[in-house]
């Protein structure tokens, strides 16, 4: 039984149609609260990590071990002034932050959260083609990105466009490729050999994952972690920040509250790509006892992931832009194709 | 002399992602050791012996030879008329007519007025004074409202804590 | 038709360290013109030599070349007292020179530092800053103060070595050793590093030389070129070391001429520790009030190898207690100058590794 199918018992007295949307309501929010915390906690915990990675102490000044750095923060940047270049277009300029920081969100309701204690399943969205959903919604992202770079009119911010769009472009395709062998393996359960339905729902492939994916192929692994860093923007492949050279990339001419959306926004893509490896190549919510507690294993899982993009943001220097868009259609596209064929291959066998 | 001219040894080259997952292993160790940074305001840190910052002035043994506002090298110190008249002074004070206590070395009543906020602690003044008047200490949390970095030969005999601005 | 947009790097940029403005012509990725642009910092300091006596013109020449005070100090004292013809005692030399190298191991310390920086690698940074840090303690120690230090004085230094810098700096050598290693290591193990410099921002020998470029970036180029060996100052001659030289004319030749120097003045700083004698430390000649008196007349030039190259300093007394003239030869004018050459036609990220790489300093470039 899942949280959704709980609150509309709840409030049923109201009737099955307004309960039903009251629930989805409910828990929508139940799970924007719970995005938005983590998002607090990632940025204070991606902070505290680089400081000690550093040697430092990292915040410590507000609230103990400055637990409320980021509440501070935020007032800070609520407080700031919002300076416009003067010769931006304006609706796309002030459409762009929103854009990413919704998109981010829209993409968190539909992932499989998994089953938690008397819950029962935290997801939100039950519908059979959240694969497909999801990757739309991330293909939104990049939009915002490339509005908010061209329409302030800053050269920084241009060419931080024209490498984000680059980086993008040469990063989707095989990432999609290498999602649509993870498609191939869980179109047959490769226990008993049969064909099954749900390929494209995230919550099918999980059900199916009994074996992570990522031991059965682990070049798509890797591929789709590396497009995922690529698609997350930190670095080595923040090319479209380029933080040394560009200022600050397409984020140059924002500032305040704005500013804040497009970091929020790209440490929420860090969770979210953390989230969908882990839900597609390691397992998802899988484990002993899963009904029960399968959210905790998702969100160890999803964590560590997340521990180790610090470490690499970190320690790895920026790529040069020619490098990047080589590896990935030179060398990521090749290698997607050889997984994708070999998923295939596989499948065949184990019929 | 010939140079003895030495071509340097090309390192290896990385292995691709093994090199790099060997430097990260080799920067994220650091996670696991104590931070090295001090916490100012509560962690002071060990001040070096010779560590010097605020001017300090002995009014008694200062004989008005203006040398430290000559060797100044930013006209930081000038010299100030002060008619040194407190009682509690010890040496090369004697007791006038009226009562009063006076540096009798000092025939100009002049002293040393300095602005600590052109000051570049270079330490010359105190290098030069002929009788160890002038000296610098350990003192250093003297920060002021910007036109107040001026210090009048009283308040540079006072402690940092006594001068009101 | 071509098009170009013109993009700003500087003067309020994250990777010029300090202030001074590339104006860069672009070709979409692609740089085709550099215009420096300098002045930003520029404090007058030569003039305002020529208004103090001989003894204050140290603490300017300390704000010159802001990372590597000691060495600035150096190259104005070796002129000053060429045209005083004052001694000064062998103590002093050899605690100069020992305090003349730990200010180079500071300078590269930032340098190396900021090549990491500049690439996008936050970590490097802290812990080479680490390094930096403990030389300063020790220059604290010794005079007082921690970066523009103010040391050394006409006919020797303020304050003599005492027991505990000395063990301070032996300790900082013998742990320096291993850590300078894991500070390269953490920069070279990364495949991406050596991408970002490997054959990127050639500077050909001849080009060097007509730009009049000295100190690491000549002897990346394959010119072992080094005023303490080919001029010797001090008791350089006495000392045992190599001069680092790269044939591969790039960044990372550069970068790895600088490492390797590093390790020699490790070796040259305990030499000198062995041998560093008893007995004075400053000339009496120019001590107390004698220090206002202190004259000179004619003229010199001096050079010294700052942590940038080829420092030199022109004075011209003409008999009174103040200098007539001062000048200053500064490395990393020239470096800075000679980069539009090398970044003809690279891509705008190469230009900011070059950059990186040359390590000028904007105190020096300006004076």
């Amino acid at each position: 039984m899942s949280l959704l199918v709980r609150i509309h018992q709840w409030l049923s007295f109201l009737g099955n149609f307004t309960s039903l949307g009251l629930a989805y309501i409910l828990q929508t929010i139940f799970i924007l609260i719970f995005v938005g915390i983590s998002f607090v906690a990632l940025i204070y915990i991606f902070r505290k990590y680089m400081a000690r990675i550093q040697r430092r102490v990292g915040p410590n000044r507000v609230g103990k071990f400055g637990l409320l750095q980021l509440i501070a923060d935020l007032f800070k940047l609520l407080g700031k002034e919002s300076i416009m270049p003067e010769r931006r277009d304006d609706m796309a300029y002030k459409l762009a932050p929103i854009i990413v920081i919704i998109a981010t969100m829209l993409a968190f309701m539909l992932l499989p959260f998994g089953n938690l204690a008397y819950f029962g399943s935290l997801a939100v969205t039950h519908s059979k083609v959240t694969l497909i959903l999801m990757f739309g919604i991330l293909s939104i992202l990049p939009i915002g990105e490339i509005l908010g770079g061209i329409s302030t009119k800053s050269n920084y911010a241009l060419l931080g466009t024209m490498r984000a769009v680059a980086k993008d472009i040469s990063f989707e395709i095989p990432m999609m490729i290498s999602v649509l062998a993870i498609v191939i393996v869980s179109s047959r359960s490769y226990v008993t050999g049969g064909a099954i339905t749900g390929g494209l729902s995230l919550s099918g492939i999980v059900a199916n994952e009994i074996i992570p994916y990522g031991i059965i192929e682990p070049l798509g692994l890797l591929i789709f972690f590396i497009s995922m860093v690529a698609r997350a923007s930190y670095s080595p492949f923040d090319l479209g920040e380029s933080d040394s050279e560009l200022i600050s990339g397409y984020t140059t001419e924002y500032s305040g509250m704005r500013f804040g959306l497009f970091y929020v926004g790209l440490f929420g893509m860090v969770y979210l790509s953390s989230f969908l490896i882990s839900i597609l190549y390691l397992g998802g919510s899988n484990g002993p006892f899963d009904h029960y507690v399968g959210f905790i294993y998702l969100f160890i899982k999803t964590d560590i992931l997340v521990l180790i993009s610090f470490l690499i943001w970190v320690t790895l220097p920026r790529i040069r832009i020619d490098k990047f868009v080589n590896l990935g259609w030179k060398y990521l596209l090749p290698l997607s194709m050889i997984n994708l064929v070999y998923a295939g291959l596989f499948v065949l066998y184990i019929r | 002399m010939v140079a003895t001219v030495k071509e340097i040894k090309m390192p290896k080259k990385p292995v691709p992602v093994i090199g790099s997952l060997k430097g990260m292993l080799n920067m994220g160790k650091y996670m696991f050791t104590k931070p090295v940074t001090t916490q100012y305001p509560e962690n002071k840190g060990e001040i070096p012996e010779r560590f010097r910052f605020r001017i300090f002035l002995v009014p008694e043994a200062c004989v008005g030879c203006t040398l430290c506002s000559k060797i100044c090298p930013n006209h930081s110190i000038k010299m100030e008329h002060w008619d040194l008249d407190r009682t509690g002074l010890e040496n090369n004070v004697v007791q006038t007519a009226r009562g009063d206590r006076k540096n009798l070395q000092n025939k100009r009543n002049i002293y040393p007025d300095v602005n600590f906020g052109t000051c570049t602690v270079c330490r010359q003044c105190e290098e030069i004074c002929p009788t160890d008047a002038i000296y610098l200490t350990h003192e250093f949390e003297s920060a002021r409202t910007r036109n107040s970095f001026t210090y009048s030969p009283e308040e540079l005999t006072m402690q940092e804590e006594d001068v009101i601005k | 038709m071509s098009h170009w947009i013109e993009l700003n790097v500087g003067p309020v940029h994250p990777s010029t360290h300090g202030i001074y403005r590339f104006r860069v012509k672009l070709n979409e990725e692609t740089v085709e013109d550099v215009d420096i642009t300098i002045g930003y910092l520029h404090r007058n300091a030569e003039k305002i030599c020529e208004l103090s006596y001989f003894v204050n013109n140290i603490i300017y020449f300390d704000r010159m070349d802001y990372i590597d005070a000691m060495n600035m100090e150096l190259a104005y004292l070796r002129a000053v007292e060429t045209l005083m013809d004052m001694e000064v005692p062998e103590r002093a030399q050899w605690i100069r020179m020992i305090m003349a190298e730990l200010s180079r191991i500071a300078a590269r310390m930032v340098g190396i530092g900021a090549v990491g920086l500049d690439l996008g690698m936050l970590t490097p940074f802290f812990h080479t800053f680490h390094e930096r840090e403990k030389i300063q303690k020790i220059f604290t120690e010794a005079s007082g103060g921690r970066q523009e230090v103010n040391y050394m004085s006409i006919g020797g230094v303020y304050q003599d070595f005492n027991e505990k810098i000395i063990n301070e700096i032996r300790e900082f050598i013998s742990q320096f050793k291993g850590k300078l290693e894991e500070m390269v290591k953490m920069l070279l193990d990364s495949e991406i590093f050596w991408q970002r410099n490997e054959g990127i921002g050639i500077l050909e020998p001849e080009v060097a030389l007509d730009y009049g470029v000295t100190g690491p970036m000549l002897r990346a180029s394959g010119i072992g070129y080094d005023i303490r060996k080919d001029s010797p100052y001090l008791f350089y001659d006495k000392v045992d070391f190599e001069v680092p030289v790269a044939k591969t004319k790039d960044n990372l030749g550069r970068f790895l001429v600088k490492v390797e120097e590093l390790r020699q003045s490790i070796r040259i700083i305990e030499q000198c520790l062995a041998k560093l004698p008893d007995g004075p430390y400053f000339n009496p000649k120019a001590k107390k009030s004698a220090m206002l008196l202190l004259k000179g007349q004619g003229d010199v030039f001096t050079r010294v190898e700052s942590e940038s190259g080829e420092f030199g300093v022109f004075i011209r007394g003409d008999g009174g207690v103040k200098p007539y003239r001062v000048h200053a030869r500064s490395p990393s004018f020239k470096n800075l100058a000679v980069v539009p050459e090398m970044t003809r036609g690279v891509l705008i990220a190469d230009l900011i590794a070059t950059i990186a790489s040359v390590d000028a300093v904007a105190g020096e470039v300006d004076r």
